[in-house]
């Protein structure tokens, strides 16, 4: 599912200074797999994300997600990849937010070839979540839970085979963050191939493989039971 | 990226920024505004100069002799019988129509009831014999043609002079007012070869004789009479003054396109072009384009902060949503789809503001016409309308308001393309 070779990022800072992100990053996921990604703030998690998910193209290396190589997509080719190949699950949710909860959730279907049945589809994800009698709400009405839930279903929409999460847990009270923790692993065991940046203990526990991000190299700090590719280096 | 997709998210967008939007339309429809009118008024003005003031008949080529015979010395320069047939033969020339001036003085001396009122008065006359298919359409009474010695005379008055009597001698000296119907059958004493001008003062006896007017016409004398052309030749010969060459020869042309190559033939025959009113009504018409041209202008510097201001508030509601647009990069929004939802946006704000512009420009030419008639006193020439508005005018505001969003909208459009998702979207 995901090929990454020797990946380096650079920031330019304020002063214009080069810091390098991610130095030399290699990472190979299977389909099918969970893995989590820790890391201490800025280590570069959300960088490397941003990265495999096709919103940052600014890189050195080879990236490939999904049977697609990313380098050299144009800017169509790009979007068209994050439609249908990724879906993203942010830490603040990122609803729109006048925009009401099915709505939400059809915001891919503007940028895609829209399925005839997007509507319904749509409310079924959202059904899907737990959220059917709530599907006409706006995000302000809704629990901080129930966001993240119209969020993965927002994720879910292009029926991506990779889902893309960063710290989905952050901004949830432990309740909450169980209930979508859960979410998680259920979508995993329908066969979703699940990559979450998590602080969390009890998400990284879940996850097949938990790899750890430091000083720009990723290291495997809890080798999966049933790797089936050779891994990270 | 769909219409419909694009179209529901540039109302959404418009919905939250509704008070901005309305602001940026009022912008626009100012700017589109000030504009429509100005050029309704300009060409409605320029159109009644055209067509009221200075009506001139884009085929007709008023042929006369030069003012200083050079011609005469090479053989030409006159406007004899022969002459005026091959002022007839010019190719392009579909009727040529003599003319001939009565060249000994006249006066009118009217001491009599008219139309009610007592008047009494004297003035020098010209008159001028046309041939009377040039006038044809306007003659009300008989046949426009000489009965002979000691009969009436059927005259043509000209509709401007009509005009400027009505609206200023008439109110001034408290007479009735007039219109060409009324005047149709009025008698009034010419007397020929007679003048009150000494220096003009004519030799030998002068001959009473009788004017009828028969109708008014556009091409009538504006400071006389126009008579059939043989009544002007049996004059003139009466009183043993030229009578074999005319004062002047009005061609009309087959077409309008045709009459620079007739004026270069005319020319050539060493002859005189007559073109003062045409040159009046040109140089008047300039006065309202240059006039219109400024006013224009300021519109357009109106539309131009308009645009700025799009420009601003754009700007300031692209970098307000730099997460949302992160949001829809990251579902799938191309860059090349959130500069289309900006310049969309945009496009709405501008074709409702020219919308508004030009629909208010227009009620507001209404509105100016309504009191024109209501409070303005009657002026010559007075129109009904002040304003023209033929379809592209009013099209091109709408177009014009569409144009100046857009520019305004085309740095802000390219920065919200430019949005780094991944700078917006993490944490
Ligand atoms: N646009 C940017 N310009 C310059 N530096 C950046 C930029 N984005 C991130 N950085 C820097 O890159 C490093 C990694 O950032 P990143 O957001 O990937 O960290 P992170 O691991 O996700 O941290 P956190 O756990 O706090 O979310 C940080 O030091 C950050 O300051
Ligand atoms: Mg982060």
């Amino acid at each position: 599912m995901i090929q990454a070779r020797d990946v380096v990022k650079t920031y330019v800072d304020g002063d214009g200074t080069q810091v390098r992100v991610l130095d030399g990053v290699s990472l190979d996921v299977a389909e099918g797999e969970f893995v989590a990604v820790v890391g201490s703030s800025g280590s570069g998690k959300s960088t490397l994300l941003h990265l495999l998910g096709g919103l940052d193209v600014d890189y050195r290396g080879d990236l490939r997600v999904g049977g697609v190589t990313l380098r050299g997509l144009g800017d169509k080719a790009l979007a068209r990849f994050r439609n249908t190949h990724v879906g993203f699950v942010f830490q603040s949710f990122h609803l729109i937010p006048n925009l009401s909860a099915v709505e939400n959730v059809l915001l891919p279907s503007h940028f895609g070839a829209a399925p005839p049945d997007a509507r319904a589809r749509a409310e079924a994800l959202l059904e899907r979540v737990g959220l059917g009698t709530k599907k006409d709400r706006a995000p302000v009405r809704l629990s901080g839970g129930e966001r993240q839930r119209v969020a993965i279903a927002r994720a879910l929409f292009g029926k991506p085979r990779l889902l893309l999460c960063d710290e989905p847990t952050g901004n949830l009270d432990a309740a909450t963050g169980t209930g979508v923790i859960a979410l998680f692993q259920e979508l995993h065991r329908e066969g979703l191939t699940v990559l979450c940046v998590t602080h969390e203990e009890r998400m990284s526990a879940v996850a097949g493989r938990v790899l750890r991000l430091k000083d720009g190299q990723l290291v495997e700090e809890r080798a999966g039971l049933q790797v089936a590719t050779g891994g990270s280096t | 990226m769909r219409l419909d997709a694009l179209a529901r998210l540039v109302r959404l967008s418009l919905a939250r920024e509704r008070k901005g939007a309305f602001f940026s339309s009022f912008g626009v429809a100012m700017g589109v505004g000030a504009l429509v009118f100005f050029v309704g008024l300009g060409l409605g003005v320029g159109a009644v100069i055209r067509e009221k003031i200075f009506p001139t008949d884009a085929r007709l080529v008023d042929v006369v002799p030069p003012a200083v015979s050079l011609g005469s010395l090479l053989g030409g320069g006159t406007l004899d019988a022969p002459t005026v047939e091959r002022l007839r033969a010019l190719p392009g020339v579909e009727a040529a129509y003599r003319k001939m001036n009565v060249r000994v003085p006249a006066v009118t001396r009217y001491d009599g009831v008219f139309f009610g009122t007592r008047l009494r008065m004297g003035m020098e006359v010209l008159a001028l014999g046309v041939e009377p298919a040039l006038v044809r359409g306007d003659v009300q009474l008989g046949e426009f043609q000489d009965a002979g010695e000691g009969q009436p005379i059927p005259a043509l008055v000209s509709t401007r002079l009509l005009e400027l009597y009505n609206k200023t001698f008439a109110p001034a000296r408290k007479l009735p007012q007039l219109s060409a119907n009324m005047l149709v059958g009025f008698g009034f004493p010419v007397e020929f070869n007679r003048s009150y001008v000494a220096a003009a003062s004519a030799s030998g006896p002068s001959r009473p004789g009788q004017a009828q007017v028969v109708g008014a016409s556009d091409r009538a004398l504006l400071a006389g009479i126009t008579i059939p052309l043989d009544a002007a030749v049996r004059l003139n010969r009466a009183f043993g003054v030229d009578a074999e060459n005319y004062s002047g020869v009005t061609l009309v042309a087959t077409d309008p396109s045709q009459v620079p190559v007739i004026v270069a033939a005319v020319k050539g025959m060493g002859l005189e072009i007559d073109d003062q009113e045409r040159r009046m009504a040109e140089n008047s018409g300039a006065a309202v384009a240059l006039t219109t041209s400024a006013l224009a202008l300021l519109s357009l510097l109106i539309c131009l902060l308009a645009a700025v201001n799009i420009a601003h508030a754009l700007s300031a509601s692209v970098r307000a949503r730099a997460r949302e647009i992160g949001v829809m990069q990251a579902v799938g929004a191309s860059r090349a789809d959130i500069r289309a939802i900006v310049l969309a946006e945009a496009a709405v704000v501008g074709l409702a503001g020219g919308a508004a512009g030009t629909t208010a420009a227009l009620l507001l030419s209404l509105g100016v016409n309504r009191l024109a008639a209501g409070y303005l006193p009657d002026f010559p020439f007075k129109p009904d309308s002040f304003f023209s508005f033929p379809w592209p005018v009013v099209v091109g505001g709408v177009v014009l308001g569409l144009v100046a969003a857009l520019a305004g909208a085309y740095f802000p459009s390219r920065r919200a393309a430019a949005t780094d998702p991944a700078r917006t979207l993490a944490g």
